[in-house]
C-alpha cells in the first residue's frame, strides 16, 4: 500500500465539509451511550462522571466539572519508593485537626476547647507542634495559645447566635435561658467546625490513593483537582501532572495543554464505551473550541452563538435577540456559511458548492460562433 | 432558481420616513370586509395591500392573487409607543448620555482614546462585530454612576427601566415623546462611540411614530365550512392598535383629562408591545377569544415551529415518496427496489436537446409504463401528457423543452430514514422497479441507516437537475460508502444468516459435490468451479468462498484467534472464516486492494453465496436449543458457590476483617464488593456453560458464527437471569432497610438484593419478576433520556462546526475565513481511508 500516501490518493478533497462530518461523528454515536450502560451496569467502577453527562460537560466548556480529579506523576527517583511517595501523598491529602490530635477536652461555657496533640499522628502526617499552631493562628475568630506538654488552648472570640426558630414571644428568663442554651449548642457546633477544619493538604483535594503503573512505576491519582499548587510540591513531576478539567490546564499550562486535555477526555469517554471515532473528528471539534486562544463552549454561548452570520445565529437559538442587535448594530451578513445559504435558497460554499466554473472569453466566443454555424 | 445575486444582507431600523415611502396605503379603518364581504378601503385587508381571494385584482400591481407579492401599508400613531425589543438599548442609551446636553457622559480625553480604539478595530477587521456590543455595554456600566455631565456640568438623575417599557428618571415617568426627542438629539459622533453606526440606526426610531403594516399575503384568512371568515391573529392584532389609536386620537381632539389619555396611550404601548412579541416578559399575554394565545411576529420566527427553522432551514419537498421497507438479498447494496405505483408516480426531467430528442419522443409515444407525464415548453409552461394530446405535443417537442418521464430502471436517487445522524443516512441508489408496495434493500445497507424490516418506512428523493443527478451518482452511492468517515472501519457487512452460513462455508471439513456446488456458485452467477479436493473429488467450501475473491488478491492476517492467508485469490489457511475476518478484514482489504466497486460486488456476492449455504445446511432453533443436559446440577452448584461466598462476605464484614478497597469506608466497600461478586457470577455461569454445548446446537451455532445472540441468553434462559440493576446499581429504594415488604429488614440473601435465581425456561418468582421489572424499567427510562439529550448534544455540534471545510491548500477554515487547522488532522488524511494507510 505504498503508493496511496505518496500521491494523497487517501488525502481529504478539497472543500470537503469536514466540520459536519466530525460533528456527526462525534454526535451520533450518542445514541449508543444506553444500551452499553445497561450491559455493564452491575460492575462498580470509580465515581466519575462518565459518558454522556461527561461529554457533554466537556463540549459545553462547564467551569467546574461534576468529578474533577488528577493524575500526579512523580520524579523518577520517587516514583520507585513507596515510602518516598507516601510523604508526598502525605502533603497533598487533606489533614483535619482531629487527625493529629489524641484527646482533647472543652469547657463549653467558658468558650474554651484544649487539644492534645498526638506524636505519633503527627509523625505519621509529617508536621511539627509549630506548624499546626501556626495554621490554626491564622484562623478567623479564635485566639490560640501554647501550653506546655503538647497542648494547645483554643479560645473563642464571638459567636454567631443563631435567633430560635420558633417566633414564640417568651418571657426574659425563659429567653435568657434559651440564649444560654443555644450559645452552648453554638459553640459545640463551632468546636465540631474547628476540629473538622482542614490545617494541611491541597485545597480542593478530597482523596489521594497510590497507584502503580505498569511499568512498576508509582503514581497518584485524586479526586478534586488543583494543579497550580500540586506541580509546586518537590517530587512531582511538573511536566506530566494531569488534571481533568480543562480551565485548570488552561490557567498553568496555557492553551494548548487545555486542548490536549479537553480531547483526551473526550477520547477516553469514547473509548470506556468502546466507540471508535477518529482523532481528526476530535481534534477538529477540540482546535475550533480552543483556537481563539480561550475555551469556546459548543453552543449558543459559545461558538455557535458568535459566529458572524447574523442568520446563522437566528436559526439556531435566540432568534428574537439576534435580530434586534443585528438591527441595532447595523450587522451585515456576508452569507458565506452553511446554514445563511439554505436560509435565502443559495446553494452552500462547501463541497462541491465551492467549485466554480470560469471559462475563458475568448473560447466562449469561439464557442458561439460554432453554435450560431450549427 | 438561485438568490445568486444577493451578495449580503444588511440588517437595519427603518424610520419613519421610510415607512411612509414604503407603504401604498394608510391603514385608519379597524376593520377587514364589509357587510357584502368585499375589502374595506383604508381597512387591514385594504386591497392595495394586496390580494388573497382568487377573484380580486390587487390595486396596487394589477396581479391576481398568485402573482401578486403584496405591498406594505402603515399606521400613524397619535403618540409614540417604545419598539419592546429595543427597550434594554433604549436604557443603555439613556444612561450613557447626559439628560440635558445628550452627549455621551465620557470626558474628551476618554472619547478620543475610546474612538481611536475603535478605528483601530474597525482598520483590522473591517466590520463591527460581536465584541463591540460587549463593549458599549461596558459604556453603560461606566457611565451609569457618573453623577455629573463632563460636557455642560448637569446633575444626572437615577434613570429606571421597569420591565418591558416604563421608563422613569428620579420616579417620575419618561414618556414616550420625550424618549424619542431625547434619542434624536443625541449627536452621531457619540452614536460611534457606542458602537452604533448612525447611518443604519437613530436611536429615536426605536421609538415608533407609525407602524409599518404587513400585506394580507403574509397574514391571510382563512374562509371556514360556514363561510365565515377567521382572520389571522396578526390582523386581529393589527385592528386592536387601530382601534385604541383612534379612540387615543378622538379623546386628544375633544381635550380629555390628561389622565384619561395617559390611560389609552398606555394601552396603545401594551397593544404595540404584544404585536411584537406576545411572550414578552411582564406583560399579560394577548388572548384569542378562545383563551388561545395570539401567535404575534416574534412567535412566527422563534423555535422549532418558527419560520427560520420550520419554513427556510428546512421544506417540504415535492419529488419524494416514503413506504415501509423490507429485505431483499438478491438487490446489490447499490441498488434498491422501488414499487411499481411510486416509479409510475415518480419523474425525472428530460432536458430535451438535438441529441436526445429521440429518446424524450419515445417515453411521449409509450401509453404504458415508461412514460412521459409532462412536457414543460421552453417558456415554461408545463402540460399534462394525456392520450388526446399525446401526437400534438409529440409535434410541438423542440430542443429545449422539458419532458418528465416515468422513473425506470437505472435512475438515481436518494433514499433516506430518519432520524438522519450522519451523512450516510441519506445515500443514492440505482433504481429497480418492482412490484408490490415496499422500497427493497440488500440486509447490508440497512446498518449505515440503521434501518431494520420491522416496520421501518423510509423517504426517497429523485434528483432533478443533471448536475445533481452526477453528483449522487459520484459522490453518495453506497459502496462509496462502504467505510465509515467515522473511523474508517466498514459500515456495511454480512450479519445475520449470512455470517452463520459463512461459517458453515468455511469449515475445515466441509466439502460438496459437484452438484451442490454448481448451485451455490451459480447462485452469484458463476459458472465454472475450483480445484476439486484430489482425493474425494468434492469441492471444499472454502475453495467455493475463493471463488468470489478478486482473482489476483494477495492477503495475509494473524491475530490471537484468527488467521487467514490468501494466494492469488485463494484462500490457503485452515480455520473457519469468522466475522471479524469476513467484516473487517476482507472487506477492508479488498477496498484497498481493488476499490470500491469491487469491495461492494465482494459483499453481494458474499451475502448471496452464504445464505445459499446456510439453506443448504438448513438451521432451526427452538426451546429444545435450551434444554441442555446436566446444567441444573451445574447450575445449582454455581448458585451454592455463589451464596457461600456472599455468606462469607458477610461474616468478614461483621467481624470486621474485610480489607477495605482504598479509599472507601468498610460499608461501602462490603456492598460493592458483594454486588460485584453477583455480577460476575454470571461470566462464571458463561464459563460452565460453554462446556455443554456444540455447534451442533444450531442456536450457540449463532452465537459461533456472531450472528445472533450470546451466551448470556444461554445462561439467563437455562441457568438464572443474574442480578438486576437499577442506574448501574442493585435495586436499593423502597421501604426502609429493605427493598419488598416480602423481605426481613436488613435481609442479607441475594434474593432481597436483586439476584434472579430462576432462569427465563423456569419461569419467575414473584419477587424475581419485581426486580427484573425494576430493571427493564430503568433500562426503558434511560434509553428515552439519552436519545433526547444527545439529540441536542448533536444539533449543538453540527450547528458549531457546520461551516468548517478543507480549502485548496488543505487546511481547515471556517466560514470567516479563520484558519483552525493548518493541515486538516496534522496529515491530511481522510478519516474514511485511515485505516487502509497502515
Amino acid at each position: 500500500m505504498s503508493e496511496k500516501s505518496s500521491n494523497g490518493k487517501f488525502n481529504v478533497q478539497p472543500g470537503e465539509a469536514v466540520g459536519v462530518i466530525g460533528a456527526q461523528s462525534i454526535g451520533e454515536p450518542g445514541t449508543q451511550f444506553v444500551l452499553r450502560v445497561f450491559h455493564s451496569a452491575g460492575v462498580l467502577s470509580s465515581v466519575s462522571t462518565k459518558g454522556l453527562p461527561r461529554l457533554i460537560e466537556l463540549i459545553d466548556a462547564r467551569k467546574k466539572p461534576k468529578t474533577p480529579s488528577m493524575t500526579i506523576y512523580l520524579d523518577k527517583s520517587v516514583s520507585k519508593s513507596l515510602d518516598e511517595t507516601k510523604q508526598i501523598l502525605k502533603k497533598i491529602e487533606k489533614v483535619r485537626v482531629s487527625d493529629v490530635v489524641s484527646t482533647f477536652s472543652e469547657d463549653l461555657e467558658a468558650k474554651e476547647l484544649v487539644l492534645s496533640l498526638d506524636k505519633e499522628k503527627m509523625q505519621l502526617y509529617q508536621v511539627t507542634e509549630k506548624a499546626i499552631f501556626n495554621k490554626l493562628a491564622k484562623f478567623q475568630n479564635i485566639l490560640v495559645s501554647e501550653l506546655a506538654d503538647m497542648r494547645i488552648k483554643i479560645k473563642l472570640k464571638k459567636l454567631k447566635v443563631q435567633k430560635s426558630a420558633s417566633g414564640r414571644k417568651k418571657t426574659k428568663d425563659g429567653e435568657n435561658e434559651e440564649q444560654k442554651k443555644m450559645s452552648i449548642k453554638a459553640t459545640r457546633v463551632a468546636f465540631v467546625d474547628l476540629l473538622n477544619s482542614i490545617i494541611f493538604g491541597v485545597p480542593n483535594i478530597n482523596k489521594a490513593v497510590i497507584k502503580e503503573s505498569e511499568s512498576g512505576e508509582l503514581y497518584i491519582a485524586t479526586s478534586g483537582s488543583n494543579l497550580a499548587e500540586v506541580i509546586n510540591i518537590e517530587g512531582v513531576d511538573k511536566e506530566k501532572c494531569y488534571t481533568n478539567d480543562p480551565f485548570e490546564a488552561l490557567a498553568v499550562y496555557g492553551i494548548e495543554a487545555a486542548r490536549n486535555t479537553i480531547a483526551n477526555e473526550i477520547k477516553s469517554v469514547l473509548d470506556d464505551e468502546n466507540i471508535t471515532v477518529s482523532f481528526r473528528h476530535i481534534g477538529l471539534l477540540v482546535d475550533t473550541m480552543t483556537f481563539y486562544g480561550v475555551i469556546k463552549s459548543v453552543g449558543r454561548k459559545g461558538i455557535a452563538g458568535k459566529k458572524e452570520s447574523v442568520l446563522a445565529r437566528a436559526a439556531y437559538e435566540e432568534t428574537v435577540k439576534h435580530f434586534t442587535n443585528a438591527a441595532v448594530f447595523g450587522e451585515k451578513d456576508m452569507l458565506k456559511g452553511v446554514a445563511e445559504n439554505i436560509l435565502i435558497g443559495k446553494q452552500v460554499q462547501v463541497g462541491t458548492g465551492r467549485i466554480k466554473l470560469m471559462i475563458k472569453n475568448s473560447d466562449l466566443k469561439k464557442l458561439k460562433s460554432k453554435e450560431d454555424k450549427a | 432558481m438561485q438568490a445568486e445575486n444577493i451578495n449580503y444582507i444588511r440588517f437595519t431600523i427603518v424610520s419613519p420616513e421610510y415607512v411612509r415611502k414604503l407603504s401604498v396605503a394608510k391603514i385608519i379603518v379597524p376593520d377587514t370586509y364589509n357587510d357584502e364581504g368585499y375589502p374595506i378601503d383604508g381597512g387591514l385587508v385594504d386591497q392595495k395591500l394586496g390580494v388573497i381571494d382568487p377573484g380580486l385584482k390587487c390595486k396596487t400591481c394589477g396581479g391576481r392573487s398568485k402573482t401578486c407579492p403584496g405591498h406594505f401599508g402603515h399606521i400613524e400613531l397619535v403618540r409614540p409607543a417604545i419598539h419592546p425589543e429595543f427597550a434594554k438599548t433604549i436604557y443603555m442609551l439613556l444612561q450613557s448620555t447626559c439628560e440635558s446636553c445628550k452627549r455621551i457622559l465620557l470626558n474628551d480625553n476618554e472619547i478620543t482614546s475610546l474612538s481611536e480604539k475603535i478605528r483601530n478595530f474597525i482598520s483590522n477587521e473591517e466590520d463591527y462585530e460581536y465584541e463591540d456590543i460587549l463593549e458599549s455595554r461596558m459604556i453603560s456600566k461606566k457611565t451609569k454612576n457618573i453623577k455629573l455631565c463632563p460636557h455642560c456640568n448637569t446633575k444626572q438623575r437615577k434613570i429606571k427601566l421597569e420591565r418591558p417599557t416604563f421608563f422613569s428618571i428620579d420616579g417620575i415617568q419618561l414618556k414616550s415623546d420625550e424618549i424619542r426627542d431625547w434619542l434624536s438629539k443625541i449627536p452621531d459622533s457619540d452614536l460611534k462611540l457606542l458602537s452604533i453606526d448612525p447611518a443604519t440606526t437613530r436611536p429615536e426610531n426605536f421609538v415608533l411614530i407609525n407602524l409599518l403594516i404587513p400585506p394580507v399575503n403574509v397574514r391571510p384568512s382563512i374562509t371556514l365550512e360556514s363561510g365565515e371568515r377567521s382572520e389571522d391573529d396578526l390582523t386581529h392584532k393589527l385592528v386592536d392598535i387601530i382601534r385604541i389609536n383612534q379612540r387615543l386620537e378622538q379623546d386628544i381632539d375633544a381635550g380629555a383629562p390628561q389622565i384619561i389619555i395617559d390611560d389609552l396611550w398606555e394601552l396603545l404601548q401594551y397593544q404595540v408591545t404584544t404585536y411584537f412579541n406576545n411572550e414578552t416578559i411582564g406583560v399579560p399575554v394577548a388572548r384569542h377569544r378562545s383563551t388561545r394565545p395570539l401567535k404575534t411576529l416574534a412567535q412566527r420566527l422563534k423555535g422549532k415551529e418558527g419560520r427560520l427553522r420550520y419554513n427556510l432551514s428546512g421544506k417540504r419537498v415535492n419529488f419524494s415518496a416514503r413506504t415501509v421497507i423490507s429485505c431483499d438479498s438478491t438487490l446489490s447494496i447499490n441498488q434498491i427496489g422501488i414499487p411499481q405505483k411510486i416509479a409510475e408516480s415518480l419523474t425525472v426531467p428530460v432536458y430535451a436537446t438535438q441529441w436526445n430528442i429521440d429518446y424524450a419522443r419515445k417515453f411521449i409515444k409509450s401509453a404504458q409504463y415508461p412514460t412521459a407525464l409532462n412536457h414543460i415548453s421552453k417558456q415554461g409552461l408545463r402540460k399534462r401528457i394525456t392520450d388526446t394530446n399525446r401526437e400534438d405535443i409529440l409535434s410541438i417537442l423542440a430542443p429545449g423543452d422539458i419532458i418528465e418521464r416515468q422513473l425506470i430502471d437505472g435512475d438515481i436517487v436518494l433514499f433516506n430514514r430518519q432520524p438522519t445522524l450522519h451523512r450516510v443516512s441519506i445515500m443514492a441508489h440505482e433504481v429497480k422497479v418492482f412490484p408490490g408496495r415496499t422500497f427493497r434493500l440488500n440486509s447490508a445497507a440497512t446498518t449505515p441507516y440503521n434501518a431494520d424490516f420491522d416496520g421501518d418506512e423510509m423517504n426517497v428523493h429523485v434528483p432533478q437537475s443533471l448536475e445533481a443527478q452526477a453528483e449522487a451518482r459520484y459522490l453518495m452511492q453506497p459502496k462509496d460508502m462502504i467505510l465509515s468517515a467515522r473511523n474508517g472501519e466498514p459500515i456495511m457487512y454480512l450479519k445475520e444468516d449470512e455470517l452463520v452460513g459463512i461459517y458453515l462455508l468455511t469449515q475445515d471439513t466441509v466439502e460438496f459435490s459437484k452438484q451442490e456446488a454448481s448451485k451455490i456458485l451459480s447462485s452469484i452467477g458463476i459458472y465454472e468451479f475450483p480445484e476439486p479436493n484430489k482425493k474425494t473429488g468434492k469441492f471444499s467450501g472454502k475453495a467455493l468462498f475463493s471463488m468470489i475473491l478478486p482473482r489476483t488478491m494477495n492477503f495475509e492476517y494473524k491475530s490471537k484467534n484468527d488467521e487467514i492467508v490468501i494466494k492469488n485469490g485463494k484462500i490457503t489457511s485452515s480455520g473457519v472464516i469468522g466475522e471479524k475476518i469476513v467484516n473487517e478484514q476482507l472487506i477492508t482489504s479488498v477496498f484497498s486492494q481493488f476499490g470500491s466497486q469491487e469491495a461492494m460486488d465482494f459483499i453481494t456476492n458474499a451475502s448471496k453465496i452464504s445464505l445459499i449455504t446456510a439453506y443448504q445446511f438448513g438451521i432451526s432453533v427452538g426451546i429444545s436449543d435450551y434444554y441442555i443436559n446436566g446444567i441444573m446440577e451445574e447450575k445449582d452448584k454455581i448458585m451454592h458457590e455463589t451464596e457461600k461466598k456472599a455468606h462469607d462476605l458477610l461474616e468478614n464484614y461483621k467481624s470486621g476483617n474485610l480489607e477495605p478497597l482504598p479509599g472507601y469506608t468498610m460499608k461501602e466497600s462490603y456492598n460493592s464488593t458483594n454486588i460485584m461478586e453477583l455480577t460476575m457470577v454470571r461470566n462464571i455461569a458463561a464459563n460452565s456453560m460453554k462446556k455443554y454445548l456444540t455447534p451442533e446446537n444450531d442456536a450457540y451455532l449463532m452465537v459461533l458464527a456472531k450472528a445472533r445472540g450470546n451466551i448470556f441468553n444461554f445462561v439467563q434462559t437455562s441457568m438464572f437471569l443474574g442480578q438486576q440493576a437499577v442506574r448501574g446499581k442493585a435495586p436499593s429504594r423502597g421501604y426502609k432497610k429493605r427493598i419488598l415488604p416480602y423481605f426481613r429488614k436488613s435481609d442479607e440473601n441475594i434474593t432481597s438484593k436483586g439476584f434472579v435465581k430462576s432462569s427465563y425456561s423456569d419461569g419467575l418468582k414473584l419477587v424475581e419478576y419485581y426486580m427484573h421489572a425494576m430493571g427493564a424499567r430503568d433500562s426503558a427510562m434511560n434509553k428515552s433520556l439519552v436519545t433526547a439529550v444527545s439529540g441536542y448534544m448533536q444539533r449543538r455540534l453540527v450547528n458549531a462546526l457546520q461551516d468548517i471545510y478543507v480549502d485548496q491548500d488543505l487546511s481547515v477554515k471556517d466560514a470567516s475565513g479563520s484558519l483552525i487547522q493548518t493541515q486538516y488532522g496534522g496529515d491530511s488524511l481522510d478519516p474514511m481511508y485511515e485505516k487502509l494507510q497502515e
